[in-house]
């Protein structure tokens, strides 16, 4: 109860202005993107399958971004204490994982070796590497039927 | 490239924060134990350079990608 209060609390005042969308400020910036620490995570479409992980500081900055769940329904992948730290977690049932999608011309793929986690109580998130889980950067995504 | 020299149980200091010991030694595989800051991400270089690639890759897809992936994650009734 007092997590839920709490939390209605911090969305609140991150509420980004020009979008409207609360604002999820990386606790370690994305490798390759060292200076994007704002983002916001704009919905593609209707089922919420697809959303545009954004930069707040650059629009023209975005990742395409999945839960892996319906597509990869056997993915569960272990998120180590340190996590938890980093993103100020209290409760892990609070965090929302998200896969990194790259659309090519041939194939679209997933990275499973590194979700983006964000924790919405606290609205931090990061791209935890999966070191040694033997998830794959690219695993080929295939439409849900 | 600074280069120095040290034994198994040696370590060195990188800034005021990130300890790298050498734990051990053998043949040309080198173990070290490394204590750093939460904000300060450790990877093998392999590992970091392939995420770094691939996230790059993933940025700012065109809008005719964009539309792709979305037709392609969407319910069957709405596709084709």
């Amino acid at each position: 109860m007092t997590t839920r209060t709490a939390s209605r609390t911090i969305e609140d005042t991150m509420i980004d202005p020009s979008l409207g969308l609360p604002t999820i400020t990386m606790a370690v910036p994305m490798p390759g993107f060292p200076a994007h620490r704002e983002f916001v995570l704009v919905r593609l479409n209707e089922d919420g399958l697809l959303y545009a992980f954004t930069s707040t500081e650059d629009p023209d900055l975005r990742f395409l971004v999945a839960p892996p769940e319906p597509f990869f329904p056997d993915y569960a992948p272990e998120i180590e204490a340190d996590v938890f730290a980093a993103l100020n977690t209290k409760d892990a049932d609070r965090l929302l994982l998200l896969t990194v999608i790259t659309a090519g011309a041939n194939e679209t793929t997933a990275n499973l070796m590194a979700p983006i986690v964000v924790d919405r109580d606290s609205m931090r998130a990061m791209q935890v590497v999966l070191s040694g889980s033997g998830y794959p950067v690219r695993a080929v995504l295939n439409p849900v039927y | 490239m600074l280069v120095l020299t040290r034994r198994s149980g040696e370590s060195v200091m990188i800034g005021d924060t990130v300890v790298i010991t050498v734990l051990e030694a053998r043949g040309d595989v080198i173990r070290l134990g490394i204590q750093a800051p939460r904000d300060v991400q450790v990877h093998r270089e392999e590992v970091y350079r392939e995420l770094q690639a691939s996230n790059r890759e993933a940025a700012s897809p065109t809008q005719d990608e964009v539309r792709a992936v979305s037709k392609m994650l969407h319910s069957p009734t709405t596709s084709d």
